[in-house]
């Protein structure tokens, strides 16, 4: 008798608590269902960055022992190497010619391929082919091909002009900063492509008719009426790949190295040279900084504004 | 929306420009295959080919000898089985993360837009920033060069799609029906569970597959969090750099071996190709 009234009181306690936890589970959805991504990015980000604000005051190099206060040497030491500032040009220059030939011939394939013609089905997977490539191997492509003396390319530009042809283009000036934008551009056009693509299959056919029937030419109506209607989206394309150009360090690691001396480092391979290569990572993270400040000015001036759900 | 694979017949652009549209359509795809096909030949060409003026376009004997040496002598296999364990794994806490925050931000606008933004501002800080830190207290932590390191990592990385795809997804879905359950006297959680997650599961998917692809083709964290145990498959080609002409063989085959998967992948999601690549700000 005794032992049941205790096994129902059991029992009773469970489904009491057992309710009072759903209950607070079910008020309290909303956050524990962030609860977990918010965690994690709580601890493998946010902290992260906290702490390397510790690392950027102190000295923290593998050459040197201890890890005393030094104030902003670290960030003075950046500022004062040429080769830092160098890298930062150079990410700027790299990354504004890679998305602008990116953009161009990106948008003219969108152009070329807006109308279904026969073959079109089998040509777009192979477009897009590029972006499912890890650019390590991209460059790796790019290497094989433009290298000296056994490469293909040169052998058939020589062809073409009717004379030996000897360009280094991984080892010559300005030659590597082709052969980067490149192989940078065959991988991401497809990216503008696809974009501005589902861009103007968007834009209604009557604006096109009633431009026809206005009398336009196709050059004025793909500048009074395409471009404009095009023009949020083109924005958002060009956003979303110059915040990836800016991180360039794949193709550059494989194809130069950097090289020739430090001519076509990048901000992101600089200061992957000083942390892991030089294990100076005190002045690398006191670098990191400094470029983070500069990509958060970009990323706070163009995708606030651009990326509300509500885009289209 | 028409997808990738159609497009109207409406004279909407009529450039006139016929044939120099399918030549310039045409010079593209040149572009886009002679890398892919140079690199399959140069991976079954025998050693002695790599070397030739004019170059050999097409090996006579063709061999797989550089297969088999990128697999076993350069590791390539070891790299072959992190990359997928890896990747796997990431592609599920990832996707699984990605669902419930995504649920919640679209239905409870958890956070406001402030949550939402900061969950995105994670796709665009600079990956050296995290890495530097990320490295030491790796180091401390024991997670250096393990797959475990790595998986937690990449979840970390990919939320960011995961949960803007899935964000997305949820607000297209309509939630008459979760309402109705409610109204029935189902929990929230219930309503979840068992009505919102059976009809996300396409986006799941999708989302999960981006997230796959990102990490096996990812190269820049792997090269600094690992070294001689949970190194995967793209940082390998750290050993074909510099002038050893001897090894494009060997890059070559890793180089096919490491695009085949991700590229069926790809092809299966092509249909969704443009939400992947704005994380679900613009539908293709």
């Amino acid at each position: 008798m005794a032992r049941s009234v205790g096994a129902d009181d059991v029992t009773e306690r469970r489904t009491v608590w057992g309710a009072a936890a759903s209950s607070f589970a079910d008020r309290h959805i909303a956050w524990l269902l962030v609860l977990p991504a918010v965690l994690l990015i709580l601890v493998l980000s946010i902290y992260p960055l906290a702490y390397s604000v510790w690392v950027a005051f102190v000295n923290f190099d593998f050459e040197i022992p201890g890890h005393a206060f030094v104030g902003l040497k670290n960030f003075q030491q950046i500022v004062d190497d040429p080769i830092a500032r160098w890298s930062l040009v150079n990410t700027a220059i790299l990354s504004v010619a890679c998305v602008a030939v990116e953009f161009v011939l990106g948008l003219l394939l969108a152009l070329a391929m807006v109308k279904t013609f026969r073959g079109r089905g089998l040509i777009m997977p192979i477009l897009i082919l590029p972006l499912f490539i890890s650019p390590v191997i991209v460059g790796q492509f790019w290497s094989l091909l433009l290298q000296q003396p056994f490469g293909p390319t040169n052998y058939l530009l020589g062809k073409l002009v009717g004379q030996p042809v000897e360009i280094g283009w991984l080892t010559q000036t300005p030659w590597n900063f082709i052969a980067i934008v490149t192989a940078d551009a065959w991988q991401w056009t497809a990216f503008m492509f696809v974009i501005l693509l589902a861009g103007l299959t968007s834009i209604a056919p009557e604006m096109f008719e009633a431009a026809e029937l206005d009398g336009a030419t196709p050059w004025q109506t793909f500048y009074h009426v395409t471009l404009p209607l095009l023009a949020p989206i083109i924005l958002l394309a060009i956003t979303f790949r110059l915040l990836d150009a800016v991180k360039l360090f794949d193709v550059i690691y494989v194809m130069t190295g950097g090289g020739p001396g430090a001519s076509t480092y990048t901000a992101s391979f600089y200061l992957y040279q000083i942390g892991f290569q030089q294990f100076h990572l005190s002045k690398a993270t006191a670098g990191s900084w400094i470029f983070l400040a500069l990509s958060a000015v970009i990323i706070m001036a163009l995708v606030r504004r651009l990326l509300r759900p509500e885009v289209r | 929306m028409a997808g990738l694979a159609s497009a109207r017949r409406s004279p909407e652009l009529r450039l006139g420009f016929g044939t120099l549209r399918l030549l310039y359509v045409g010079l593209f795809l040149i572009f886009v295959l002679a890398p892919l096909y140079w690199v399959v030949i140069t991976s079954i060409k025998p050693t002695s080919d790599y070397l030739a003026i004019p170059p050999v376009w097409f090996p006579a004997e063709p061999t797989i000898v550089h297969y088999t040496a990128a697999l076993f002598a350069y590791r390539g296999l070891a790299g072959l089985i992190n990359s997928a364990v890896v990747a796997t794994v990431t592609t599920v806490l990832s996707a699984l993360l990605g669902t419930l925050m995504g649920y919640s931000l679209a239905r409870f606008n958890t956070g406001g837009p402030h949550l939402s933004f900061w969950v995105l501002s994670q796709r665009f800080l600079p990956p050296i920033a995290i890495v530097l830190p990320v490295f030491l207290l790796y180091r401390s932590w024991g997670l250096y060069d393990t797959r475990l390191g790595l998986i937690l990592i990449y979840t970390m990385i990919t939320l960011p799609l995961s949960v803007w795809m899935m964000y997305a997804y949820f607000r297209q879905l309509p939630k008459e029906m979760e309402e109705a359950a409610l109204v029935d006297g189902c929990s929230r959680w219930g309503a979840f569970w068992r009505i919102a997650l059976p009809l996300a599961v396409p986006g799941i998917v999708v989302a999960a597959v981006f997230a796959f692809i990102f990490v096996w083709t990812e190269f820049f964290f792997a090269l600094n969090l690992t070294s001689r145990n949970a190194f995967t498959l793209p940082t390998i080609f750290r050993a074909f750099l510099g002038f050893q002409g001897a090894q494009y063989g060997e890059a070559s085959a890793l180089a096919v071996t490491s695009l085949v998967p991700s590229i069926v992948l790809g092809m299966l999601v092509q249909r969704h190709l443009v939400r992947g690549l704005t994380l679900g700000a613009v539908h293709g």
